[in-house]
């Protein structure tokens, strides 16, 4: 292909070669996106799973491995593109179409075992974007070389020193090694259990308070975990809330000294901010949100009611911002309000869904969202629409029937889910949002109900 | 030696007719089934989804569910969260209406017929819409559908009388 290439400078000079380069880079570019994108989108599609992603990385590392020793590439394609191209087309075309074939990577003689594992890893990964990443790499990996040799028409230099390609071999190797291992340890090591039989994470900086059902409320500041006078901790702007039946404290986090002390009736859940205090309180066949400042006004503001318990979230607060879910037996939304403006708007809303028990930092929204097919923890942004990104996600609460009675056809039926077998007893349950790492309550079923446990989830 | 053979042939009949064409009882037409959360699209008088192995609710998300819609255990205890509060209750949506979002046309339930299916009458329930093509993905066909109105994908209600 390099003597092809700087055959175009004996044609039409600097100009012609420089056509001629383009054109080839064009083709790798063209057949990369083609093929490696075709299986990013067939790998969306399809949801090959965490299983297929591990065994995706597993091949990747056996091939890096090869590839760094030397092994011979197998299987083996014993093709090459069509010679009679380049006499009976304009050198630009037949280039362009060169390119194309050899952007596959499957259509002529494979040089690594890379390349097979980065078709495998382009499916597993389910992603259109990396996919179409791992193609241009692998387009602008064969480019280069041809494009560097082809000006000195040094056709002959990669086959006369082949030290070059073993080099570059041994460098996709190590460079595919790195990729697997990064794979492995995001599958297996994504998220951790840092505290069981806990739930209701609240984080400031690197401060973290949780609950423990009927132990009461713990902290862990500056790497000290104690327990704290009340249940249902939360923090945030340096300061903690507990409470201790309906009286509620709110205190510095560093001395615990309260700053404000006070009887609310029905009291449940705890957000705090350095300017207010939101609490969930029930009373009258109802559950309702209030949020009270914590400046010398105090004023109080009802936030928001619901009938039944369950359907308002637990709230959390990042300075003036506040979110909580609303879950409904026609939809489920994420609601932020304002505190400074009063100003509110949903963030996130499905008819289909179940979105629960959000969490904000700065412009990062966290809430789980439950499924049918799955329960996932979501990454997003506060000002854009959108899922965002799973960080963590578990198989769905409920399974479903063959999708026909027994002794009937199989024709016509139609199951909820592709490609899940199985379902889960756990659900995803209340977040946090630190600054390097979410928290996350994972609520397991056991004979009288729910244990929880915190994990502590890198994103 | 006779009696032995002709009632395996026999046998081997009824099992032929009891394997039908269709995937469930009383379904006389290739049509799929609407998009349903536990599979099989069995739904209540009012549309919304039963689980078709013993005619529980069932919300979106598969969950068997309570009337006002929160998640219940096997022997229909509500499920609680570690404090004691009930788990939040999920969108709980008509069969044919849900197939409508999830597939851009405006549902509605128009004709039925009648089928005895396992001793008791079976309703067998169209959900309509102006569509060219059903759930299946050929051509949609008026099958009980009223006003230019064409089958997307069918439901039914199992009633308690008998057959």
């Amino acid at each position: 292909m390099v003597g092809t290439v700087g055959a175009a400078r004996s044609r039409g000079g600097s100009r012609g070669l420089l056509a001629a380069a383009l054109a080839f880079a064009s083709g790798l570019c063209a057949g990369a996106i083609l093929l490696f994108g075709g299986l990013g989108l067939l790998g969306r599609e399809l949801r090959p799973g965490t299983l297929l992603l591990v065994a995706a990385a597993v091949l990747a590392a056996l091939a890096a491995v090869g590839d760094i020793a030397g092994l011979r590439v197998r299987p083996q394609l014993p093709f090459q593109v069509p010679e009679e191209w380049r006499r009976r087309m304009p050198l630009a075309r037949a280039l362009f179409l060169y390119g194309v074939l050899l952007g596959t990577g499957t259509s002529t003689y494979v040089p690594a075992l890379a390349a097979w594992a980065l078709l495998a890893l382009s499916f597993a990964l389910g992603s259109v974007l990396h996919a179409l990443l791992i193609g241009l790499a692998f387009a602008f990996g064969r480019a280069l070389p041809v494009v560097v040799l082809a000006p000195g028409s040094r056709a002959e230099a990669l086959s006369e020193r082949p030290g070059g390609l073993r080099t570059a071999r041994v460098l996709a190797g190590a460079m595919l090694a790195a990729a697997a291992a990064a794979l492995l340890a995001g599958e297996t090591v994504q998220a951790k259990t840092i505290v069981y039989r806990a739930e209701d994470p609240s984080a400031y900086g690197s401060d973290l308070a949780w609950q423990r059902p009927g132990v009461g409320g713990f902290l862990r500041h500056n790497g000290v975990v104690h327990q704290l006078l009340g249940t249902d901790p939360a923090l945030g702007g340096g300061l903690v809330a507990w409470r201790n039946g309906p009286e509620v404290t709110v205190a510095d986090v560093a001395t615990e000294t309260p700053v404000l002390q006070e009887q609310i009736p029905g009291v449940q859940k705890l957000a705090v901010s350095k300017d207010w205090l939101v609490y969930r309180r029930a009373s009258s066949g109802r559950v309702r949100l209030y949020a009270q400042s914590l400046a010398t006004s105090g004023e109080t503001l009802p936030v928001s009611s619901a009938r039944l318990p369950g359907m308002l979230g637990r709230p959390a607060l990042d300075g003036q911002r506040l979110v909580f879910s609303v879950t409904t037996q026609h939809a489920s939304w994420i609601t932020f309000v304002d505190l400074s403006t009063r100003e509110a708007r949903r963030l996130r809303e499905s008819r289909i869904s179940q979105l629960l028990n959000p969490s904000l930092l700065g412009s990062r929204l966290l809430y789980v969202r439950n499924g049918r097919c799955s329960q996932t923890l979501q990454e997003g942004r506060v000002a854009r629409r959108g899922q965002g990104r799973a960080l963590y996600s578990l198989p769905p609460m409920a399974g479903w029937d063959l999708g026909h009675e027994r002794g009937f056809s199989k024709q016509g039926e139609r199951r909820p889910c592709r490609g899940h077998t199985r379902q889960t007893g756990k659900v995803l349950w209340t977040t946090a949002l630190g600054e390097h790492q979410a928290y996350l309550t994972v609520l397991w079923p056991t004979a009288t109900g729910f244990a929880p446990a915190l994990l502590s989830v890198h994103g | 030696m006779l009696a032995v053979a002709g009632g395996g042939a026999l046998s081997a009949a009824l099992r032929t007719q009891s394997a039908q064409a269709f995937h469930f009882c009383g379904h006389l037409y290739t049509t799929g089934s609407c998009p349903h959360p536990t599979g099989l699209p069995r739904v209540d008088r009012n549309g919304f989804p039963l689980r078709a192995s013993d005619g529980h609710p069932v919300d979106d998300l598969g969950r068997p569910v309570n009337a006002k819609g929160q998640p219940v255990d096997a022997r229909g205890r509500v499920l609680r969260d570690p404090d004691g509060q009930p788990l939040p209750p999920a969108p709980r949506t008509r069969v044919c209406v849900k197939a409508g979002r999830e597939h851009g046309f405006t549902a509605h339930y128009d004709g039925s017929w009648h089928r005895c299916c396992h001793g008791r009458v079976r309703k067998l329930i169209d959900c309509c819409g102006y569509v060219r093509r059903r759930i299946n993905g050929d051509a949609a066909l008026t099958g009980y559908c009223y006003r230019g109105r064409k089958v997307f994908c069918v439901t039914y209600y199992d009633t308690k009388v008998r057959c």
